[in-house]
C-alpha cells in the first residue's frame, strides 16, 4: 500500500460499520442506538470524504497478479461522483429513519445500506479498469439485499432479475475489459484515453469489445436492451433503497461507461465508428421508450423507474456525442437527475407510508392533505421536465447544444428532437399527479376521505420532519443548481477539457 | 542427496501402508490414522516444494537399484510439489468436513474401510503426481479407480451402488484405452520411463517414422484420460456419482480424482509425447472443442437440474471443460491457466459440496433446491461457504475463479485462431454459471412466505419426511473448520495468485 | 510384398480383440457380459505386450547354466508388465463382480438399464 492512505478510510469505514450493524445482535431489538450509529457513520463519512479529497490522491491497494493491480486514483470525475454519492446517501439515510419504521429487519437494511455506500465510494475512487470492475461487482452483490429486503415472492423475483441483468452485463463487459487489458495494460486512467490508434488488424474485435462494454455497463444505467431490471426492482424495494438505486447506482453504470470511453479507449478512436452510431441509436431509443412506458404506467414507483430508464439515457446520449458541451450536459444531468429522482422517489415513499396508495389515479386530492410534499414533487418534476430556471433546463440545454455541434450527421438534429419529445412526455407523466393532487375537480369528495382518515386515526397530514427535510433539501438543491450553475459547470468544463 | 528428496517416495508409501494397517483397526482409529497421514504427507510435499523452489531444479529419484532406462523413478519438481500440497489440503478438509456424515452414512463395521479407501486414494494421487514411469502411472490409475469406486459404493443405497458400477465401467473403458496407448508407446519407443521415452519420441519424430502409430497413441491416451476425468461427451457418470456418494467422497472425487488424471495427461504431453508434437497432431484441437462443448452443455444441464448436489456435479462437467479448453489452446499460457483452474476447481468444488451438506442437513435432508429456502439463515456458516464457492465459480473478483478467468482470457487472446470461440464460450458459460449458482444462493437467503399454499406444502412434506435425522454437525468444530479453511484457500488463490502462477510456470518449464 | 496385417498377425489379432472387448464393455447391457468384455480387452493388451517382448528363437531369461550373452534372451520387461497387468485386472474384475452381486441381490436383474431405472424409482418412493 503506497500513496494517500486517507483514501482508504471513506471506503472501509462504512463497510466495517455495516458489517458490525449486521452482526451485532444488540441492534436487532432496539431502534435508537441503531439509528444513532447509522446517522453517525453517515456524517462521519462526509467528514472522511472531505479529508480524503483534500489532497491529490493515488493509492496502490493490492498487486493482484503481475500485471493487474488494484489502485485508487482521485480525479475530477471521482470527486464529482463521490460527493454526489455521499450527499445523496446522507439525505436518504435521514429519510430512512422515518420510513423504515414500517419495515421489518431494519438492521439488515441499514447494514447493507452502509456497506453499499463504502463500495460505491470505492467505485468512484477506482483508478483502473480492474479495480473498477471489482467494486462494480461488489456493488451489485451488496445492493441486492436492498432490493430483496421485503422477501416477498415479488421481491425475490425482482432481486433475481436485478442480479441477472447486472451480472450478465458485467460479464459481458468483463471480456471487453480483458481485451483492453491486453492492449493497454492495466494503467491508471488517463484523461482522453490511453490509445492513439485502433490496434492494427484487430479493429473489428476491438470495436466489438468496446460495444460489449457499453452494453454491459449500460445494463446498470438501464440502457436498452438490458433495462428490464429497473421497473421490476424499484417498486418492491423500500423507498430510500429505490431512491439511491435510481439516483446513484444507475449512475455507477454511467461512471463505468465514462471511464472506459473517455479514460481508456479515448473518444477520438470511437468517433464515427459503428460503435458510436449504434450507441447513439440505443440511447435515443431508450430515452424515447422509457418515457413512453412511463407515460402508460399507472403505478407511481414504476412510472418513476421508467422515467429513470429514460433520464439516465440522456446522460449516456450526452456521452455518446463525444463533444465537450454534450459532455458537460451529461455530467450535469448526472448531478441533477440524482437530486431530482431521489426527491421523487422519497415523495412516492412518503405517499405510500402516509396513505398506502401506490397508483397514481388513487392520489387525487393529495395536495389538500400534504401541500408541502406535493409542492416539492411539483418543483422537482418541473426541474426534470426542464422548465427554467430549475436545474434540468441547464443540463438539457447543454445536451442539445452539444448534439447540434457534434457533427454526427443525422443524430445531430434527431437527438435534440427526441430529447424534446421526451421532455414533453416527462411533463405528461409527472404533472398529472400535481394537477389532480391540487385540483381534484368538483366531483371529488375530499371531506368524506378526511372523515375516513380521521376515523382511522391518521391525524398527521404532512409526513414527519425526518422525511420532509431531506425532500426539501433535495428540492432546494435541484432549484438552486439551476439558478446558480456557474461553479458546477466550470468544474465540469475543466474535466471535459481534459478528456476531449 | 538431501534427505528431503526421499519425501515423495515416503509420502506415497506411508499413505499406502496406513491403508493396509487400517484394515485391522476400528473406525475411529483408522480415521485418526488417516488424518494424521494426510497431514504428514502434506507436510512432506510442502518440504519437497520448498526444496525445489530453493534449488530451482527438479530431481529424479531412483527406486530400487536399477539406473535410468530400466528401473523405476520418481520425479519431483515445483509443479509436482505444489499440486501435492494443494491436493493434500483439499483432501484433509474434505475428510474433516464430512467426517460426521461419514460416521452415519457408513455402517459401523465398515468405517475403517472408508478410511482405507481415502488412504489408498491419497497414495495413488501422490503416485500419479510424482511418478516418472508410465506403467506405474497405469497401476496407480487403477488403484485410484478402485479406491474411488469403493468410496462411492460404501454408502449402501441403491443409487450409489448403481452409480458405482457405472463409474467402474466408464473408468475401465478409460484405463483400457490408456493401457493400450502405453503398450503401443512401449512398442514404438522401447521405454516406459518418461525421460528416455521422450528422447526416443524426439528421435522418431525427427526421423519422420511411425506417424500413424504416434497419432493413435496420442489420441488413445488423451481420450482414455479424458473419459476418466469426465470430459464432456463422456460425462454421464458424473452427476450420479457425485450426487449420491457421502459428502467427503463427493468432495474428494470431484475435487481431486479427476484432477489427478488431468495432471497425468499434462505430464504425459510434456514429458513423453512432447508438447510440439501434440500440438502439431491436432489432438489439442479435439480436446479444445470438447472442452468448449463441456463448458456450455455442463452449465445447461446444471440449469435444468433441480437436485442441488447433481447441479454442483454438472457444474463440475463445465469446469472440467474449462480445464481442457485451456489445455486445448496449446500455448504455455493456456496450460498455466488450465492448471490454475485445476487448483481453483479443487478448492471451490470441495467447498461447495461440504457446505451443501451443512445446508441440507438443516433442511430435512431433502436435496431438491427449493427445500433449501432460508437454509442460509439456519446454518449461516455453510450459507456463507456456499455463497463464496458459488461466487468463485462464477468468477467474482478477489476469489480464485476470477484469476482463472483472467488467465484463460489472457491466454486466449494470445492464440489468434482460437481467440473468438474461447472468449465467446467463456462469456456464455460464465453467464450460465451465474444463472444457476446465483439462483441457488438467493434461494438460500429467501424465507418461504407464509401463504396458505406454502403451509400446505410444508405439512405435506412433514408427513412424508424421508428420514428424520438430527443435525449432525451442530455444535462441532469440524464442518466450520473445513468451510473456513476452504474459504481461506479460495481467497488465498484469488489474492496471492502471483506466486502460484509463477510456480506453475517454472514447474512447467521443468517438465521440458 | 506381403500384407502388413498378416505379417504382424499377433498384433492385428490383439487389436481386434481389444476392439471387441471395448465394444462389449461399452455397449452391452448385461453386467456379466460387460465384465467379460473388460477381461477380453485387458487380455488383448497382454497378448500384445507378450508378443512385443518375444523375439523368435531366443530363450526365456531364466538362468539355467550360467549367464549367457544378452542376445540369447527375449525381452523380459513386457512379461513383467503382463504379470502386473493381470494382477490389476483380477482385482478390478473381482470388484466389479462383487458390485454385480450386490446389485443382483437388490434388484434381481443383471440388466444395467433396468437396474438404473429401478434405482431411480426406488429413490422416488
Amino acid at each position: 500500500m503506497e500513496g494517500n492512505i486517507r483514501l482508504l478510510l471513506p471506503v472501509v469505514a462504512p463497510v466495517a460499520a455495516g458489517i458490525a450493524v449486521l452482526l451485532y445482535s444488540g441492534f436487532r431489538r432496539v431502534r435508537k442506538p441503531l439509528l444513532a450509529v447509522v446517522l453517525g457513520i453517515l456524517v462521519l463519512e462526509t467528514i472522511l470524504l472531505g479529508l480524503a479529497l483534500t489532497g491529490e490522491g493515488s493509492l496502490l491497494l493490492w498487486q493482484l497478479t503481475d500485471v493487474v493491480a488494484l489502485r485508487f486514483n482521485v480525479d475530477g470525475v471521482s470527486r464529482l461522483f463521490a460527493v454526489l454519492t455521499v450527499g445523496v446517501w446522507l439525505l436518504a439515510g435521514v429519510y430512512s429513519v422515518a420510513y423504515m419504521e414500517h419495515e421489518q429487519e431494519e438492521h439488515q437494511f441499514f447494514g447493507f445500506y452502509l456497506i453499499v455506500l463504502g463500495v460505491l465510494v470505492g467505485l468512484d475512487f477506482s483508478g483502473n479498469l480492474i479495480t473498477m470492475y471489482v467494486f462494480y461487482e461488489l456493488m451489485t452483490l451488496t445492493s441486492l439485499p436492498l432490493v430483496l429486503h421485503e422477501r416477498t415472492k415479488e421481491a425475490v423475483a425482482a432481486g433475481l432479475k436485478y442480479l441477472f441483468y447486472s451480472v450478465a452485463g458485467a460479464f459481458l463487459a468483463l471480456f471487453g475489459i480483458f481485451l483492453l487489458l491486453q492492449i493497454c495494460g492495466n494503467q491508471t486512467f488517463v484523461p482522453g484515453g490511453m490509445l492513439t490508434a485502433i490496434p492494427e488488424g484487430k479493429a473489428g474485435l476491438f470495436l466489438a469489445a468496446i460495444f460489449c462494454i457499453l452494453v454491459g455497463f449500460g445494463a446498470k444505467a438501464g440502457m436498452f436492451p438490458l433495462h428490464g431490471w429497473l421497473p421490476a426492482a424499484h417498486p418492491v424495494a423500500p423507498a430510500p433503497a429505490s431512491a439511491v438505486l435510481s439516483g446513484v447506482i444507475t449512475k455507477s453504470g454511467v461512471l463505468a461507461v465514462l471511464r472506459v470511453v473517455y479514460f481508456v479507449v479515448g473518444p477520438e478512436l470511437l468517433r464515427g465508428t459503428w460503435v458510436q452510431q449504434v450507441w447513439i441509436l440505443l440511447t435515443l431509443l431508450t430515452v424515447f421508450m422509457g418515457s413512453m412506458l412511463a407515460y402508460k404506467e399507472p403505478v407511481l414507483k414504476k412510472r418513476l423507474a421508467y422515467s429513470t430508464v429514460s433520464q439516465v439515457s440522456y446522460v449516456l446520449f450526452g456521452l455518446s456525442m463525444l463533444q465537450p458541451q454534450a459532455f458537460v450536459g451529461a455530467l450535469s444531468h448526472v448531478v441533477f437527475h440524482s437530486l431530482i429522482k431521489n426527491a421523487l422517489f422519497l415523495c412516492a415513499g412518503a405517499v405510500i407510508v402516509m396513505t398506502g396508495k401506490t397508483q397514481v389515479k388513487d392520489m387525487k386530492g393529495l395536495g389538500r392533505r400534504m401541500p408541502v410534499l406535493l409542492g416539492c414533487y411539483t418543483v422537482v418534476s418541473l426541474a426534470l421536465v426542464g422548465i427554467p430556471p430549475a436545474s434540468g433546463f441547464i443540463s438539457k440545454w447543454y445536451l442539445a447544444a452539444g448534439a447540434l455541434a457534434s457533427g454526427t450527421g443525422i443524430w445531430a438534429w434527431l437527438g435534440p428532437v427526441v430529447l424534446l419529445v421526451s421532455a414533453l412526455l416527462t411533463a405528461g407523466y409527472l404533472l398529472p399527479l400535481t394537477i389532480e393532487g391540487f385540483f381534484p375537480g368538483a366531483d371529488w369528495d375530499g371531506e368524506a376521505l378526511e372523515r375516513k382518515a380521521a376515523a382511522e386515526d391518521q391525524k398527521k397530514q404532512e409526513p414527519s420532519a425526518w422525511m420532509l427535510v431531506p425532500i426539501l433539501v433535495l428540492t432546494a438543491g435541484a432549484l438552486l443548481f439551476g439558478c446558480f450553475p456557474g461553479t458546477l459547470i466550470q468544474m465540469l468544463e475543466t474535466i471535459g477539457a481534459g478528456v476531449l | 542427496m538431501s534427505f528431503v528428496q526421499n519425501f515423495p517416495f515416503f509420502s506415497i508409501i506411508i499413505a499406502m501402508f496406513s491403508g493396509i494397517i487400517s484394515s485391522v483397526l476400528d473406525g475411529k482409529r483408522a480415521r485418526n490414522l488417516c488424518l494424521s497421514v494426510i497431514v504428514l504427507t502434506t507436510g512432506m510435499s510442502l518440504a519437497v516444494l520448498h526444496f525445489c523452489v530453493r534449488t530451482g531444479q527438479s530431481y529424479t529419484y531412483m527406486m530400487g537399484h536399477f539406473p535410468a532406462p530400466w528401473g523405476n523413478e520418481i520425479r519431483a519438481g515445483i509443479l509436482e510439489g505444489l499440486t501435492a500440497v494443494l491436493f493434500g489440503l483439499v483432501m484433509f478438509f474434505s475428510v474433516t468436513g464430512g467426517m460426521d456424515h461419514t460416521a452415519v452414512d457408513v455402517e459401523t463395521s465398515k468405517q475403517n474401510l472408508f478410511y482405507i479407501m481415502i488412504d489408498l486414494m491419497l497414495s495413488s494421487l501422490l503416485a500419479l503426481i510424482y511418478t516418472n514411469d508410465l506403467f506405474t502411472a497405469y497401476v496407480f490409475v487403477e488403484i485410484n479407480t478402485i479406491a474411488g469406486c469403493g468410496l462411492i459404493m460404501i454408502r449402501q443405497i441403491g443409487r450409489s451402488l448403481s452409480s458405482a458400477i457405472r463409474y467402474m465401467i466408464m473408468s475401465q473403458l478409460g484405463s483400457g484405452l490408456f493401457l493400450i496407448g502405453l503398450s503401443l508407446l512401449y512398442d514404438v519407443t522401447g521405454h516406459l520411463l518418461m525421460s528416455p521415452a521422450r528422447e526416443a519420441v524426439a528421435g522418431i519424430e525427427a526421423a519422420g517414422l511411425y506417424q500413424v502409430p504416434m497419432l493413435v497413441i496420442m489420441a488413445v491416451v488423451s481420450v482414455g484420460l479424458a473419459i476418466k476425468s469426465g470430459l464432456y461427451p463422456f460425462h454421464y457418470w458424473i452427476p450420479d456419482t457425485y450426487g449420491y456418494a457421502t459428502p467427503t467422497a463427493s468432495a474428494v472425487l470431484s475435487g481431486l480424482v479427476s484432477k489427478g488424471y488431468i495432471f497425468l495427461l499434462i505430464k504425459i504431453f510434456y514429458r513423453v509425447l512432447g508438447r510440439e508434437n501434440v500440438i502439431a497432431s491436432e489432438i489439442v484441437n479435439v480436446l479444445f472443442v470438447f472442452g468448449l462443448a463441456g463448458m456450455l452443455m455442463g452449465s445447461v444441464h446444471a440449469i435444468l437440474e433441480r437436485d442441488t448436489r447433481r447441479m454442483i456435479a454438472y457444474s463440475s462437467v463445465a469446469q472440467i471443460g474449462y480445464i481442457y479448453m485451456g489445455i486445448g489452446l496449446g500455448t504455455q499460457a493456456g496450460m498455466v491457466a488450465a492448471i490454475f483452474h485445476m487448483f481453483t476447481h479443487s478448492a471451490t468444488k470441495a467447498l461447495l459440496f461440504i457446505s451443501a451438506v451443512g445446508l441440507y442437513e438443516v433442511s430435512g435432508n431433502r436435496k431438491d433446491f427449493r427445500s433449501l429456502q432460508g437454509s442460509g439463515y439456519r446454518n449461516p456458516l455453510a450459507g456463507i461457504g456456499f455463497t463464496v464457492g458459488s461466487l468463485s465459480m462464477v468468477g467474482f473478483p478477489m476469489l480464485s475463479g476470477f484469476i482463472s478467468k483472467l488467465l484463460f482470457a489472457t491466454s486466449a487472446l494470445q492464440s489468434p485462431h482460437k481467440m473468438l470461440p474461447t472468449v465467446i464460450a467463456l462469456a456464455i458459460s460464465t453467464i450460465l454459471n451465474a444463472v444457476y449458482f446465483l439462483r441457488l444462493v438467493i434461494t438460500l437467503y429467501t424465507i418461504p412466505g407464509d401463504s396458505p399454499e406454502n403451509k400446505e406444502k410444508e405439512l405435506a412434506n412433514k408427513e412424508k419426511a424421508p428420514e428424520k435425522r438430527p443435525v449432525l454437525t451442530a455444535g462441532t468444530w469440524k464442518l466450520p473448520l473445513a468451510i473456513i479453511s476452504f474459504i481461506l484457500l479460495n481467497l488465498t488463490l484469488g489474492l496471492y495468485s502471483q506466486p502460484v502462477v509463477a510456480w506453475i510456470g517454472s514447474g512447467l518449464a521443468m517438465f521440458d | 510384398m506381403e500384407m502388413p496385417l498378416f505379417v504382424n498377425m499377433e498384433e492385428t489379432v490383439s487389436i481386434v480383440l481389444f476392439g471387441i472387448g471395448f465394444t462389449m464393455l461399452m455397449l452391452h447391457r448385461n453386467l456379466i457380459k460387460k465384465i467379460l468384455g473388460m477381461n477380453i480387452m485387458d487380455t488383448a493388451v497382454y497378448l500384445f505386450l507378450a508378443v512385443k517382448g518375444y523375439i523368435s528363437g531366443r530363450m526365456v531369461p531364466i538362468v539355467v547354466d550360467g549367464i549367457q550373452d544378452v542376445s540369447a534372451y527375449i525381452n523380459p520387461v513386457p512379461s513383467g508388465l503382463v504379470l502386473t497387468g493381470i494382477v490389476v485386472s483380477v482385482s478390478t474384475t473381482a470388484l466389479m463382480l462383487a458390485l454385480t452381486i450386490r446389485l443382483y441381490e437388490r434388484y434381481g436383474s443383471l440388466d444395467l438399464d433396468e437396474i438404473l431405472m429401478r434405482a431411480k424409482e426406488e429413490e422416488k418412493i
